[in-house]
């Protein structure tokens, strides 16, 4: 298990490694010149050149690159502020380090993806489930084809058609916004709704679909069969027994889709004005901010790559008969 | 050649078997057919695949057909008719008309604000996303199959290297890659000072889709490749003193049809929506090209207000992408029954 997480945390390094090599040269292979941005209205040529200075443009851009990835580990002085430790950079535009401005939108991101992680999950396994045990019968197609309708749903129209109808011209629901967990529960959790269902329609089906499947095929299983043959009862066998197998391919598919949200989930939080990750992401863009960007693209990537790891992780406690390494 | 298409598509050589349980379409006469012909009889059969295949091909239609419509509609998407024509907009620019000013003149209504007609916009839009997302998908599909039958048929050192860089690119967040390179793959051809061309725009779009869609049909057509090319019609055609290129050409590429072509359709969907993502963020296409996306984020500004107006692209885009994903699932089963659903 120790070899097992020492190679692959090394293998995610690299993988990292060659991620920011990539995103800082293509970030920097804009001929635009980011020092303008923060120059503002009355810039002197002299002014733009204590800004490069400032920010380090007037190196050659490996050097850029090999000073960003030192300073993540040994923190820097800008003239704009002091930038400790973990030091993504300085963003350009707003005048503030970048990883504190990261932990600040984590939690609304994070909120968010575990919420609608619940919610896909309950729905996603449940109805899969159901599916699998009345296969062919007029429950398992009114699932599927619903779910299969529900996939092909997008966030951006869904998302506005439940707003008004739910929030603006009824008021049933609160208006989405996110309020901390600590702060007060209940709000968090009415601010949060409607993000968490619109959030999930697109993953649920696809949760239904594997859930379905494999249910289907462990039913078809021997030590199923063999469970049934002596007796137990279809439920029991149906929960004990045949739901383990199907764990597997489940686990896969929500370690990716963990990874990627956790990542800033960029048109739900864009739909439902939630400022985490994805929204930081958008606004960075708009404002040409790159070490902001590139904060948030180190970030996503290294919660995609970490959840690969964990999922390999929890493969070996589900079926103890993959062995790691 | 071909024999070695058949065998894939109807059972593995030597068990004639399979041909009848298999394919409903070959009843027990066993008249010579081409998989092609096997493909097509039983896409036929299935009632749920031609339907949606006549919605698909409906909305390719309308398409292409797209200055036809506008001229027998005698609209374009880009008049603003309620600015030029009073009594179509209120004060506030929203239409006078019921549900957001629809008529027997303008038939999904007008667009607040603006006031250009809704209809003439949808038709247009769907035009730009379906040409970018057939773009799209034939760019991945040929780069998926340089590198997937590159790195299974050459292996070694290619394989290894081709693997890597899957690896890697696979470990991008996609979306968030998508909306965060869209300007600089802009910049790089024109300075931000200056306006980008609508063709430019469309081809950042293009370029940017392709770079991260191509891994997972590359994966899959590696795969495929490892295991057909230790076959014994590869082997055969190998000691016969066939080149590396024949090999792929006349031996690789047809056992590789169906997987390509299953994928592709299944792909061509997700680009639309990927695509409308982007025009919804606000990265993508801009005025005034008509853009289903778009359409998105001009209806979430005004939703308060005029829900109608995102009504229409909605439910097309709903039935749209239900219709594709069902034509995807009747393709995928024609070509291979014993696929488990």
């Amino acid at each position: 298990m120790l070899r097992f997480l020492v190679r692959r945390t090394l293998g995610a390094v690299v993988i990292l490694l060659f991620i920011s090599a990539f995103t800082f040269f293509l970030f920097f292979a804009i001929p635009h010149d980011p020092a303008l941005l923060s120059c503002g209205k009355n810039c002197t040529p002299d002014n733009l050149k204590t800004i490069h200075h400032n920010l380090g443009l007037d190196h050659p851009v490996p050097v850029q690159y090999y000073l960003f990835m030192v300073r993540i580990f040994t923190g820097h002085h800008f003239a704009a502020g002091n930038c400790p430790a973990p030091c993504f950079g300085y963003s350009f535009a707003n005048s503030e380090p970048v990883w504190p401005t990261l932990i600040d939108r984590l939690p609304t991101t994070l909120s968010l993806a575990l919420g609608s992680m619940v919610v896909f999950l309950l729905f996603g396994l449940g109805t899969g489930m159901l599916a699998a045990w009345r296969r062919g019968s007029a429950v398992d197609k009114v699932l599927s084809s619903a779910s299969l309708v529900l996939s092909s749903m997008q966030i951006y129209f869904v998302g506005p058609l439940v707003l008004a109808l739910l929030v603006y011209n009824n008021h049933i629901l609160d208006q989405p916004k996110y309020v901390p967990l600590t702060q007060n529960p209940v709000h968090w959790f009415s601010g949060l709704i409607i993000p968490w269902c619109v959030l999930s329609i697109l993953f649920t089906a696809n949760y239904t679909r594997m859930a379905r499947s494999t249910m289907i095929e462990q039913l078809q299983e021997e030590h199923v069969r063999t469970a049934r043959a002596k007796g137990m009862s279809g439920a029991y066998v149906f929960f004990r027994y045949a739901w383990r197998g199907s764990l597997i391919p489940i686990v896969t598919i929500l370690g990716i889709d963990l990874g990627s949200l956790l990542g800033g989930a960029m048109i739900t939080e864009w739909t439902f004005q939630l400022t985490g990750l994805g929204r930081l992401a958008i606004d960075s863009v708009t404002k040409t901010d790159l070490p902001m960007l590139m904060g948030v693209m180190l970030f996503s990537s290294a919660m995609i790559v970490l959840f690969n790891i964990l999922v390999d992780a929890v493969y070996a406690f589900i079926d103890p008969r993959i062995r790691l390494s | 050649m071909t024999s070695s298409t058949e065998t894939t598509l109807a059972g593995p050589p030597g068990e004639p078997g399979q041909i009848a349980d298999s394919g409903t379409a070959a009843p027990a006469e066993l008249a010579g057919r081409s998989p092609g012909q096997l493909m097509w009889q039983r896409f036929k059969r299935d009632r749920t695949g031609v339907i949606s295949a006549y919605v698909v091909g409906f909305f390719f239609l309308v398409g292409i057909f797209a200055p036809v419509i506008s001229k027998l509609y005698g609209k374009d998407p880009y008049t603003l008719y309620g600015t030029n024509e009073p009594g179509l907009l209120n004060d506030f620019g929203y239409p006078i008309a019921p549900n957001g000013g629809m008529s027997s003149r303008f038939w999904f209504g007008i667009e607040p604000n603006l006031g250009r007609d809704v209809f003439m916009q949808l038709v247009y839009g769907i035009r730009t996303s379906l040409s970018i997302a057939v773009a799209v998908t034939l760019a991945v599909t040929a780069t998926a199959i340089v590198m997937g039958v590159t790195a299974g048929y050459v292996g070694g050192k290619t394989d290894y290297f081709i693997g890597r860089v899957t690896d890697l690119l696979m470990a991008l967040p996609a979306q968030l890659f998508f909306v965060a390179v869209m300007p600089v793959v802009t910049a790089v051809f024109v300075s931000p000072v200056d306006e980008t061309p609508t063709y430019l725009r469309v081809v950042a779009l293009i370029s940017v889709q392709w770079f991260l869609g191509w891994m997972g049909l590359a994966r899959l057509l590696r795969g495929q490749v490892l295991s057909l090319r230790e076959r014994e019609f590869i082997e055969a055609a190998r000691v016969t003193g066939a080149s590396s290129w024949r090999i792929v050409r006349r031996e690789l590429l047809p056992n590789l049809v169906t997987p390509i072509l299953v994928q592709s359709t299944l792909m061509l969907p997700a680009f639309v929506t990927a695509e409308a993502g982007l025009s919804f963020l606000g990265v993508g296409l801009i005025e005034p090209t008509p853009d289903w996306g778009r359409m998105f984020a001009r209806g979430a500004e005004v939703y308060q207000n005029d829900l109608t107006y995102m009504f229409f692209p909605g439910i097309a885009m709903v039935v749209f992408i239900v219709a594709f994903n069902l034509l995807g699932d009747s393709v995928r089963d024609a070509f291979d029954p014993k696929a488990a659903r």
